[in-house]
């Protein structure tokens, strides 16, 4: 279908010439037939060559050359090394703790924004105040990760904001670093993101919501259904596309999860809340391990394609059908 | 209308083209631009470049290169890229190109040796010579920037680790600063039981965390660190032992603060009144004058007393270095301006900059306070100690530094954070005498 329609719009305008014959006039030879397909094929090549080549230079080519590279050492004569690399995932704890933190990230990443944004979208979306209290959880999302973690350093570290009210508040024994012992830094640092993301799913929701017709709900209303049974299988059914999008980026963003661990605690203390993309980053640059960080590099775009792939790809054929 | 409607659709993709090829043309030339930012290794007339990671020395910079201008008709062009991690990649990288700028800032030790061993520097013994024999440079320092016998490095600052302390807080409590052992303690009890916390301890931005094991240990047994830190010895022995005891003594006593307290805050908690002592490099000078303390009056500065008095005295030593790429833009200059940069002219202004140590042993710093400690450590004859940070191969003191953050966290023991840093120091120093064989 899509073949059928671009054929269309590539006749109607190809070249900027006329496509309807204007009486009188001779039909195309197939040699002006020919030279005007080689034409548009060279216009469109010409058009999507520095995208082309844009996405080779700067993401396929060093994607290769990464995958070059993480089978071998990282001694001075970087020999090659087979797998030798990849195995760091079984026998360094950092590498393992590493794994755990990616998935506890994922994992709040893709619940927290998700329940939040939709709890926050509904409760929002027909109150008089609702604008204002939009603003306010929309708002962090306009920050860049560096600044809501310069802000989060201020209330987490032990003489910060957070332990200075709970002192006041004469709750001394709940004061604690809170960037300092696993998996609690890992789990705060978690809630932190969930404050700047939830921003997002909360504008999504709410076009979702938005686009529902109103006539489904006083039809459920009608025959009787309750305000959680018309939210149970009236709303949410219908906010199925847009859940796709928040989920799906969601968890990409889990798995990618960086600036604001970086900013926190670069992955400390003692490694403690790298997740593998800070291991990435700290393989490579820090203990100058480039072939141990293209590994690691490696394994995590397997694992962001594949996760994106399989879950896109479900639902979206769901949706399709 | 038909008629008039016709031209304006014709003229539609004339002017859509016009936009188009606008468009494109301001894009190339902003992508030209962008490409011309790294003209700025380029030589540029009467002066050398230096690549350096730290912002706020650039005044002094170029403050020294007034000077050195005045010997050799070049002056200094700092270009500054603050980020230390990002700093270390470009410098490497661009060693490799025809750009790389004419002087680099760099670590001594291993972290020398590893950039030299990975050619792209310059050959600076005959400079190292001429300094010598001035009596501009101290020998003991020479195999710190030496690389398979050959200087890859002159000497760019020298600073020692040292405990500041406020001097008003201490006179309050009848405190003075402590010679021994005994004392420190009888200090740390004092300031403890007047809801002031003794020392300041970090791990935040990762190296601070080998501040404190480096000063305990050479302060139980220097000899032994100095084997440490040539992978001589272990990190299981008594001396590695006892030093990680004493530290976590000090922890569970609250006598240090949390590991997430920014040593940026140092100066001014210690001005405030809420931490007692500061461990750090005298290089801190310079911060504890941007807090408005005066040395000698507001503050002053101690070397940590060894644990029993029959310790040989001793002194942890940071030298940073610069060092010439072999592909320097303007060589020829960037060698005249390392040969004069020991100058005692030069170095006046440099060390006065820095309120720190010179790396010339003849000019005195005109900090009291630097001024007293170095009067101290030739009167005591402390054995000069390099730094933890450069002392042993990149990698092994990189992965060290973690686990000693880690330690600082309570996630691990005193055993078993020496127990997986002697496993990296087997692992590591293999490595890297297989790589130099």
């Amino acid at each position: 279908m899509s073949t059928s329609s671009t054929d269309r719009r590539t006749s109607a305008t190809g070249g900027g010439l006329p496509i309807v014959p204007s009486p009188g006039s001779a039909p195309p030879s197939p040699m002006t037939h020919t030279w005007r397909k080689r034409r548009e094929r060279l216009t469109a090549g010409t058009f999507m060559a520095p995208a082309v080549l844009l996405v080779t230079a700067f993401l396929l080519a060093p994607f290769v050359w990464t995958v070059y590279r993480s089978f071998f050492s990282d001694t001075r004569t970087s020999s090659f090394s087979w797998f030798d690399n990849y195995s760091l995932f079984a026998s360094d704890p950092a590498l393992s703790r590493s794994i755990q933190n990616t998935l506890m990230w994922v994992v709040g990443t893709v619940l927290l924004p998700f329940v939040l944004g939709l709890a926050i979208a509904c409760m929002t979306n027909a109150t008089r105040w609702s604008r204002l209290a939009r603003l306010c959880v929309v708002l962090p999302y306009a920050l860049s990760g560096s600044a809501v973690a310069v802000v989060w350093n201020f209330m987490l570290t032990t003489d910060g904001a957070v332990n200075q009210v709970l002192t006041t508040l004469n709750l001394d024994s709940l004061a604690q670093g809170w960037l300092l012992t696993w998996p609690g830094n890992t789990v705060v640092m978690i809630l932190a993101n969930a404050w700047q993301a939830t921003g997002v799913a909360v504008i999504l929701f709410l076009v979702g919501l938005q686009s529902i017709p109103p006539e489904t709900l006083e039809a459920g209303a009608l025959d009787g259904a309750g305000s959680w049974q018309q939210f149970r299988h009236i709303v949410l059914p219908q906010l199925r596309p847009v859940s796709i999008i928040v989920i799906g980026m969601s968890l990409v963003n889990g798995l990618k999860s960086f600036d604001l661990i970086w900013v926190l605690t670069q992955g400390g203390p003692g490694r403690a809340t790298e997740t593998l993309a800070v291991s990435m980053y700290n393989e490579t640059f820090l203990e100058l391990r480039p072939g141990a960080g293209a590994a690691i590099a490696v394994v995590l775009t397997v694992i962001v394609l594949a996760a994106s792939w399989l879950y896109l790809r479900r639902q979206l054929d769901v949706k399709g059908e | 209308m038909t008629a008039s409607s016709t031209p304006r659709r014709a003229a539609a993709p004339l002017v859509r083209r016009r936009f188009l090829a606008g468009m494109t043309a301001g894009a190339v030339a902003l992508a030209v631009e962008g490409c011309a930012r790294g003209a700025s290794t380029s030589p540029q007339p009467g002066t050398t470049s230096i690549s350096n990671d730290n912002a706020t020395w650039d005044e002094g910079y170029r403050s020294a290169g007034r000077e050195l201008e005045k010997i050799t008709g070049y002056a200094l062009r700092p270009l500054s890229n603050p980020s230390v991690t990002s700093y270390q990649q470009v410098v490497q990288m661009t060693l490799q190109t025809s750009k790389a700028s004419d002087m680099v800032k760099w670590a001594s030790g291993y972290q020398l040796k590893r950039l030299a061993r990975a050619g792209g520097l310059t050959d600076l013994s005959s400079v190292w010579g001429q300094y010598a024999a001035k009596g501009w440079v101290r020998d003991a320092t020479r195999e710190t920037m030496s690389y398979h016998g050959k200087v890859y490095g002159v000497p760019l600052y020298e600073s020692y680790y040292v405990l500041f302390y406020s001097k008003p807080v201490f006179r309050k409590l009848g405190l003075s600063a402590p010679s021994s052992w005994a004392e420190l303690l009888h200090c740390a009890e004092v300031l403890k039981r007047n809801k002031i916390t003794p020392f300041l301890a970090s791990q935040v931005g990762g190296w601070p965390a080998i501040e404190w094991f480096q000063e305990l240990v050479t302060k139980v047994d220097p000899r032994f660190y100095q084997k440490l830190v040539a992978g001589e010895a272990s990190y299981l022995d008594d001396a590695a032992r006892q030093a990680m005891d004493i530290w976590h003594d000090f922890m569970r006593k609250g006598w240090m603060t949390s590991p997430d307290f920014d040593q940026a805050r140092g100066p001014g908690a210690l001005k405030a009144g809420t931490v007692g002592m500061f461990l750090h490099g005298t290089w801190q000078a310079q911060g504890m004058s941007a807090v408005g303390m005066k040395p000698g009056a507001d503050y002053g500065a101690f070397i940590l007393p060894t644990v029993r008095p029959s310790v040989p005295k001793s002194v942890i030593t940071e030298s940073g270095v610069f060092a010439v790429p072999a592909r320097a833009s303007s060589h020829a200059a960037a060698m005249k301006n390392v040969g004069a940069w020991l100058d005692p002219s030069v170095q006046r202004v440099w060390s006065d900059f820095l309120q720190d140590s010179s790396a010339n042993p003849t000019v005195r710093s005109s900090n009291p306070v630097v001024a007293e400690l170095q009067r101290d450590i030739a009167r005591e004859r402390r054995l000069p100690l390099i730094r933890y940070w450069e002392a042993s191969p990149p990698s092994l003191i990189q992965g060290n530094t973690n686990d000693l953050g880690g330690f600082m966290a309570g996630q691990t023991s005193p055993a078993t954070t020496l127990r997986r840093m002697q496993e990296r120091a087997q692992d590591e120093w293999a490595a890297w005498r297989r790589d130099e064989a």
